[in-house]
């Protein structure tokens, strides 16, 4: 973390000149950090401005490899927020915590973004599953993007309830899905059999079903989920059933299988090799 | 997309409307004039979140008095009964700290005159907490004698709709006095089969549409069935009740159901609460009348703008 940190205060530094460049760092350096952050905090981008930030190749390529390449859609004064919360230093847990909570109580959504942006970044990761589980339950699009899309602190600490309640809504607000973080590592049969009951609940009202959906129901494929899977197929709707076709290559289930095997497009859709996921 | 259209409801001119979940704090008078043009002669107003959650008592205790005293006021100038119901809404509980401070007031407010129910309370993401509060609701609803207004979740519907009838009927509740809210194809029958009132959500893109809303009508008739617009802050429609009604009637819906589904039965169930009396909607809109010192009118207007005008005076 301290690497990535360093990585990110040298894109910051390239993107700012060096007035604002000073003025963060006597922050950092500054004895009584808790009493000025939320001042800092709020007006930084009057001192960065809101540019999107320009990230050289190699401070990419070790972005990338530690898993931040995202920030490079970041606009700076993001980004420096949230170079700025991972660098605030607190007497101890309880001050940071009660610190930033104060902030997220009063953000306007610019700082809300980036509040949720910094969660990864954040000492004592497990004091914050509480108030992401909250900005889950914002309605504000971008505050939910900057949750559910290219973040992996909510895959890492959400317990699965909360987690698929992520997922659930990310689906309902229509989030880019493709983006969501841990989406594959933390699929649960839960989850699965709710998202199949949304799918029928969009069937019945005559409205198309995400072909993500199916991605999380593949590996829990049995008897009765595999009913459903048929009356999707039989919807003759080909992004559906090419879903579907592909959720069921990543199953056990045999008679799933064999019955895919009965549709000549989709056995070649699947021999061709280039439906994946990230395809649909 | 699209463009504002005429809509044509003549098919249903005359006939009177309750839209038993609005939610008037986030609509502007155009809506409540509209209302009242298109025959809706009374509402009910659950107490919700207000988009972003509430970080002090104070803020619930405000909004509780606005829908009983501001918002009711604003209604009667346009000529329609405003009643609300009280209570803790799904998503807040889950401040808990706040809830138990929320829990404590509530008593100050639902023996008002006017609140019609303890709603809407329910389920959003089906949390511990959630579920105690819905519980501690449904106890003070059973000793206050009102109905509930049972706000079923957007994700997880069937679970989360089962789960609540479960949970109310666990604590003795009559299912006849619980109004279980936004349902789908997915859920009605269940809640039908099991004695509730079933609301329906008439809201574009999201929730229930009016056609849909046609077939329901047509395979499990009209009992116990309600619609509602649940206009908010976001894309809807305060006409959903008046719209739906003139599609049913253009469907060959009879005018006995048509009545049943978007008046009576909400009445039936909410008048429960002992606080409707249909002698007092259509009360001649008094636009005069001041609350508190403050008119919706501003210095000698006429009551209604002419709209067609550019010229405002």
């Amino acid at each position: 973390m301290e690497a990535v940190k360093e990585i990110i205060w040298s894109v910051v530094k390239n993107n700012i000149s060096l007035e604002p460049e000073k003025w963060l760092e006597d922050f950092i350096q500054s004895p009584d950090q808790p009493a000025q952050i939320a001042k800092v905090f709020v007006m930084l981008p009057r001192k960065t401005g809101k540019l999107l930030v320009a990230v050289n190749d190699d401070q990419q390529k070790a972005l990338d490899k530690a898993g931040f390449g995202y920030i490079r859609n970041w606009t700076i004064d993001r980004l420096s927020r949230v170079w700025l919360l991972s660098n605030f230093t607190a007497v101890d847990e309880e001050q940071l915590y009660s610190t930033l909570d104060r902030l997220f109580l009063s953000a306007e959504v610019n700082e809300a973004v980036a509040l949720y942006s910094a969660l990864p970044f954040l000492p004592y990761p497990e004091i914050w599953v509480k108030r992401c589980a909250e900005g889950i339950r914002s309605n504000i699009g971008s505050v939910l993007e900057a949750i559910m899309e290219n973040n992996p602190y909510p895959a890492a600490y959400l317990d699965e309830s909360a987690w698929n309640q992520l997922v659930l809504k990310a689906f309902f607000t229509e989030k880019n899905i493709k983006l969501i973080a841990g989406l594959d590592e933390r699929a649960n049969l839960q989850l699965a059999l709710t998202l199949i009951d949304y799918a029928k609940e969009r069937w019945a009202a005559g409205r198309q079903v995400h072909p993500q959906l199916w991605r999380l129901v593949g590996k829990f494929i049995n008897a009765e989920i595999f009913e459903d899977l048929k009356t999707g197929l039989q919807h003759y709707d080909q992004t559906e059933q090419r879903a579907i076709a592909l959720a069921v290559t990543e199953s056990d289930y045999q008679p799933a299988k064999d019955y895919i095997n009965t549709f000549p497009e989709l056995k070649l859709a699947l021999a061709d090799g280039s439906l994946n996921w990230n395809s649909l | 997309m699209g463009e504002p259209e005429a809509f044509d409801i003549s098919a249903v001119k005359g006939m009177k409307f309750f839209d038993p979940h609005v939610h008037m704090t986030s609509r502007t008078t155009d809506d409540y004039q509209a209302m009242a043009d298109a025959g809706v002669v009374a509402l009910i107003e659950p107490a919700f979140w207000l988009g972003q959650p509430r970080t002090g008592l104070d803020s619930f205790r405000d909004y509780y008095s606005s829908l009983i005293g501001w918002e009711r006021f604003r209604s009667s100038q346009f000529g329609i009964k405003h009643y609300c119901t009280i209570g803790l809404n799904s998503r807040e509980a889950n401040n808990e700290s706040l809830a138990e401070q929320v829990m404590e007031i509530l008593p100050l407010f639902i023996y008002k005159e006017g609140v019609v129910g303890i709603g809407e309370i329910g389920f959003d993401d089906q949390t511990a907490a959630e579920e105690k509060y819905y519980r501690l609701q449904l106890e003070l609803a059973k000793e206050a004698g009102l109905p509930v207004q049972v706000h079923t979740p957007h994700r997880d519907k069937k679970k989360g709709t089962q789960r609540s009838m479960d949970i109310a009927l666990e604590h003795g509740l009559d299912p006849y006095q619980v109004i279980i809210d936004h349902n789908n194809e997915e859920t009605v029958k269940e809640v039908l089969d099991r004695g509730f009132f079933a609301a329906f959500t008439i809201y574009p893109f999201t929730k229930m549409g009016n056609e849909r809303m046609v077939e329901i009508v047509k395979q499990y008739g009209a009992e116990r069935i309600m619609v509602n617009s649940a206009a908010d802050w976001g894309i809807s429609d305060p006409l959903a009740v008046p719209k739906t009604a003139a599609l049913m009637k253009m469907r060959g819906i009879s005018d006995q159901d048509i009545e049943l589904v978007t008046y009576r039965n909400a009445i039936t169930a909410f008048a429960q609460s002992g606080q409707i009396d249909e002698a007092d909607f259509n009360a001649q809109a008094d636009l005069t009348q001041k609350f508190e010192g403050n008119t919706i009118l501003r210095g000698g207007q006429q009551p209604r703008p002419d709209k067609s005008s550019i010229i405002i005076s």
